[in-house]
This record gives structure tokens, C-alpha cells and sequence, in this order.
């Protein structure tokens, strides 16, 4: 069940779509495709409600869970079906070229049925941008698969953003996946979005950032301790051997390092530790759920 | 080449590569081309008589099943493997799929069915020592309406397993093989010895037909993607 859904995706991002199993990711997808309809609201792509228009459809490229290929026809066969549905023109050489793309030329001629999870999301990935769509949308497109095969689809996202300058909405529980394809994230939980941001803004935003500080001397450690904590603005400041931790409240990092270059400390290393998505994400669901951050 | 084409083009490879079906398909047209066509004219009545009639209604039951076999591959198989949440997302109606679907039971259903009224016949011929040959509405009825029939029976099941959840189609596939089964065996019986096939009683079985396939063409307006995805199992 969604509730109150808000948000616009803009022409050419990979947009991430995050929440847990049962959040209504996929229900959110139908509904924008046109397979459901909101109870209230609207749910538009490319400015058109799919569901009353079955020529738009042509714009749009879809991944489901199920990659929406048939097991007893061949890899050129699936393409050739869905490229004719499409009216993609000269569908022989498009087929062709979207199999060297996925780099499945050489089992174009092998049952569908056949392949391996990885190779049947990759001619799923193909099937789902064959007719050059503006937006493609993506449910679980890593799912089940090795970390080669991830590692691979990832790829293929963002050359389809970057070369193809798509539209990308990737349904995901993958924060992995997300932070390294997406440029902006929703976080859904129990239908109703929970955060809607960038992820750049997301990890570098967060109520306090993460500081680190690595010596050169490890016996300027205790020093360097009492030069950082008769300073104002630091928290929860930790020491392990030569490397001090601590949280920026009010004072800035370079102040931090000026004060201890001041003083004589010899510094290796110096480090503004971002909050992952993974963090995010959990502090996210855990206030959605009235637990403490 | 239209998208109903398209999809017929799809359903007929899907359905020629699928072994075990034609296997089936084939094995029960032969069964019952080759065995029950003795078994039947060894009854009472002329020869040519008893043959009309089977090609009536035996041609007839072997055409719906056909149909009721090979939609079950090309609706059902489609919505439980998940397939088909991608095709609601092509540039297609509903009835366009339905339509496609339905023509490509038919063509191959048609096709086989032929095959089994050739096998009637002549396994009639061999057991009586006749060249037995249909009467021209036989003919008429086997070349334009048994197609005609397995087209509005694939029409009509399709339907219902686009709009029927799991469990329901389940149902309705258990009634519809036991309702062919009771066909087989109990219409020789209850049309009587005395049945002759005419050109009334075929215009009005395709009068029939295509009373189904129009109404089922009409109730298409009804199907909707969200009822399809609702159903679709988990």
C-alpha cells in the first residue's frame, strides 16, 4: 500500500528507488507503468498516464523481476518478438548490435532457458532498452546474481546513462548498488517515502561528520589528544595507537588540522569520514519505525 | 506485420518448440483418429452416416481440445511464469494480445485437428473396406467451423485465465477437461443413431461459434492490466 507519494525524476539520472522487501517498490513501479491504478493522485512518465496510453509505451523500457523472456525460444528470438511489438525499425541488425552490447553474439542462437541468472538478467537488460526507450525502469535488476554478474549489470547501467543519456529508475534493497550508479535516492518505507535527496547530499549532510586523524609519530598521540580536546566543537573523540577519531560538531576540519600543525604534530593522514547510505538508509528505516538514531 | 501477427507469429513457434505439448497433442490425435474411429463405426447405421456424424462431433471434440491444451501453454503458462507483466508494458491492447493469442492456438490446433479427421477417415476406410468420404457440410464443418470452435473455446478459457487467479483456473481447467471427457464419451449417445449432419445443424454450430468468439471479443473490453497483475501469482 502507498501513501502520499510525492517525487519527480529529471531527464537523464539514475534514479535510486530503496526500501525493504514489502516497502511498496514494486507497487510504485506498476502504478507509474500503468499496470495499477492509484486510488488517488496521479502517476505520470514523460508527462503521459500510461495506462490510458498504449502508444507511449514505446518511450518506456521495463525490467520487472522477471526478465519477460520466454525459456524455449533463442536469445535472437526473444529480441526479434519484443523489437517487432516495438516497431523497432530494422530489427534484425538492433538485435544484433544489442547482443554484442550485452556480449551474448556468440549464444544469440541458444534457448533463452539455458542461460545462466546473470546472463538471462544481461538479455533482460537488452530486451528491456532495445526500442532506445527515454526512461528504463528496473526492479531488482542485480538480484540473485553472483558478484561478477552485479558487477557487470552495474556497467551496463551506467553506460546506459552516461552513453545513452537514459532515464534510469532502479528499484533496489542493493545500497551497494545504489550508491555507486545512483545520483539521487528516495528511501521508502511502508509505502510513504522516508528521504529524497542526492546521494552527495545524503552522505556528506548528516548531523555530524566523522573526522579522522592519522599521526605520523605515534608518540605524539597523547599530545595531540589534549591539543583536540581543549578545543570546542569536537565530540566523542577516540584514540587507537596513532589514530584519533572524532565528531565535528562546530569546528571545521582544517581549524582541527591548523591547531595540531601549530602545535608541532606531525600528521600522515587526515580524513572526513561520510556517512555510507548503508548508515543512512538504517538510521532512515529506524526512525520510520520510531526507534532511536 | 500487425502486432496481433506478431504474436500469433510467437505463439506458434513457442507452441512447435514445446515437445512435451505436441507430443501429447499428437499422441491423442492418433489415439483417437486411428482406435476410435473403428471402435465407433463398428456400431449400427450405414457407414457414410456413422462417419458424418464423427466428423462432427469427434473432429469437433479433438479441435476443443486442442484448444483447451494449447491455451493453457499460451495463456496460463505466460501469467505463472511472470511474462507477462513485461507484455502489459508493450505498445499493445489487450484485445491485440488476446487476439494474437488466440490466433496462434488456433492455426496449429486447426492444423492438427485436420491431421485427426484424415486419420478418422481413412482408419474408417481400412475398417470397413469403404472409401469413406464426408458429406459436404462435414466437410464445411471440419475445414471452417471446427477451427471456428477452437478459436472461440481458446477465446473464451484465455479470458477467464487472464482475469482468474491460480486457484481459480485450477478449477476451471479440472471442469473443462472433465467436460471434454464427458463430450467424448456421451455425445454419440445423446445425439442418437438417427443424427444426420445437415447443413442446418453445421450453420448453426458455426452460428455458435461465432456467437462465442463475438461475446468474448465484446467482454475483452473488460479486461484490464491491473486485473491481470492482481491476479498473477506471488
Amino acid at each position: 500500500m502507498l501513501d502520499g507519494l510525492t517525487f519527480s525524476v529529471d531527464e537523464g539520472e539514475v534514479f535510486g528507488y530503496l526500501g525493504p522487501n514489502g516497502s511498496g517498490k514494486t507497487t510504485t513501479m506498476r502504478v507509474l507503468l500503468g499496470l495499477l491504478s492509484p486510488t488517488s493522485g496521479t502517476a505520470t512518465v514523460l508527462d503521459a498516464d500510461l495506462s490510458k496510453d498504449d502508444e507511449m509505451r514505446k518511450r518506456v523500457g521495463v525490467l520487472m523481476e522477471n526478465n519477460g523472456l520466454y525459456d524455449r525460444l533463442t536469445a535472437r528470438e526473444n529480441l526479434e518478438y519484443y523489437a517487432r511489438l516495438y516497431d523497432v525499425s530494422r530489427p534484425v541488425d538492433r538485435v544484433a548490435e544489442l547482443l554484442d552490447f550485452v556480449g551474448l553474439t556468440d549464444r544469440g542462437s541458444d534457448m533463452f532457458g539455458n542461460f545462466s541468472t546473470g546472463m538471462k538478467r544481461k538479455l533482460g537488460i537488452a530486451r528491456a532498452i532495445l526500442h532506445e526507450p527515454e526512461i528504463v525502469f528496473l526492479d531488482e535488476p542485480t538480484s540473485g546474481l553472483d558478484p561478477e554478474a552485479q558487477h557487470m549489470v552495474r556497467e551496463l547501467i551506467l553506460r546506459l546513462s552516461h552513453e545513452g543519456s537514459m532515464t534510469v529508475f532502479l528499484n533496489s534493497h542493493n545500497l551497494d548498488e545504489v550508491q555507486r550508479v545512483c545520483s539521487r535516492v528516495a528511501i521508502l518505507h511502508q509505502g510513504r517515502i522516508r528521504a529524497l535527496d542526492s546521494i552527495q547530499h545524503l552522505t556528506s549532510a548528516g548531523r555530524k561528520t566523522g573526522f579522522s586523524i592519522t599521526l605520523a609519530d605515534p608518540a605524539q598521540a597523547g599530545e595531540a589528544e589534549g591539543i583536540l580536546s581543549s578545543l570546542g566543537g569536537i565530540g566523542e573523540l577516540t584514540r587507537n595507537d596513532n589514530v584519533l577519531g572524532m565528531v565535528l560538531a562546530t569546528t571545521p576540519a582544517h581549524e582541527v588540522i591548523a591547531a595540531l600543525v601549530k602545535n608541532g604534530i606531525l600528521l600522515e593522514e587526515a580524513r572526513i569520514q561520510k556517512r555510507s547510505l548503508e548508515e543512512i538508509y538504517l538510521d532512515v528505516m529506524r526512525q520510520a519505525e520510531g526507534g532511536v538514531t | 506485420m500487425s502486432r496481433v501477427m506478431v504474436v500469433a507469429g510467437k505463439e506458434v513457434r513457442q507452441l512447435i518448440k514445446s515437445r512435451n505439448v505436441m507430443l501429447s497433442a499428437f499422441i491423442f490425435v492418433v489415439v483417437f483418429g486411428i482406435f476410435t474411429g473403428p471402435a465407433v463405426l463398428s456400431g449400427t447405421g450405414e457407414p457414410e452416416q456413422v462417419m458424418d456424424t464423427l466428423g462432427f462431433y469427434l473432429v469437433l471434440t479433438m479441435g476443443v481440445f486442442m484448444g483447451y491444451l494449447f491455451t493453457a501453454q499460451v495463456f496460463l503458462r505466460e501469467k505463472q511464469a511472470g511474462v507477462i507483466e513485461t507484455l502489459l508494458c508493450a505498445p499493445l491492447s489487450l484485445r491485440e494480445l488476446w487476439l494474437g493469442k488466440v490466433l496462434g492456438v488456433t492455426i496449429p490446433g486447426a492444423l492438427l485437428t485436420y491431421f485427426s479427421a484424415i486419420l478418422i477417415m481413412n482408419a474408417g476406410s481400412v475398417f470397413t473396406g469403404y472409401t469413406l468420404i464426408p458429406s459436404l457440410p462435414v466437410l464445411f464443418h471440419i475445414i471452417v467451423v471446427v477451427p471456428a470452435f477452437i478459436a472461440a473455446a481458446s477465446g473464451l478459457m484465455g479470458f477467464a485465465q487472464f482475469i482468474l487467479g491460480m486457484r481459480e483456473n485450477q478449477i476451471l481447467n479440472f471442469v473443462i477437461i472433465f467436460g471434454i471427457i464427458f463430450l467424448i464419451s456421451f455425445t454419440r449417445e445423446v445425439i442418437g443413431p438417427a443424427f444426420s449432419v445437415t447443413w442446418a445443424v453445421v450453420g448453426a454450430a458455426f452460428g455458435l461459434a461465432l456467437l462465442i468468439l463475438l461475446v468474448t471479443a465484446f467482454l475483452t473490453r473488460f479486461l484490464s492490466r491491473e486485473r491481470i497483475v492482481t491476479t498473477l501469482p506471488e
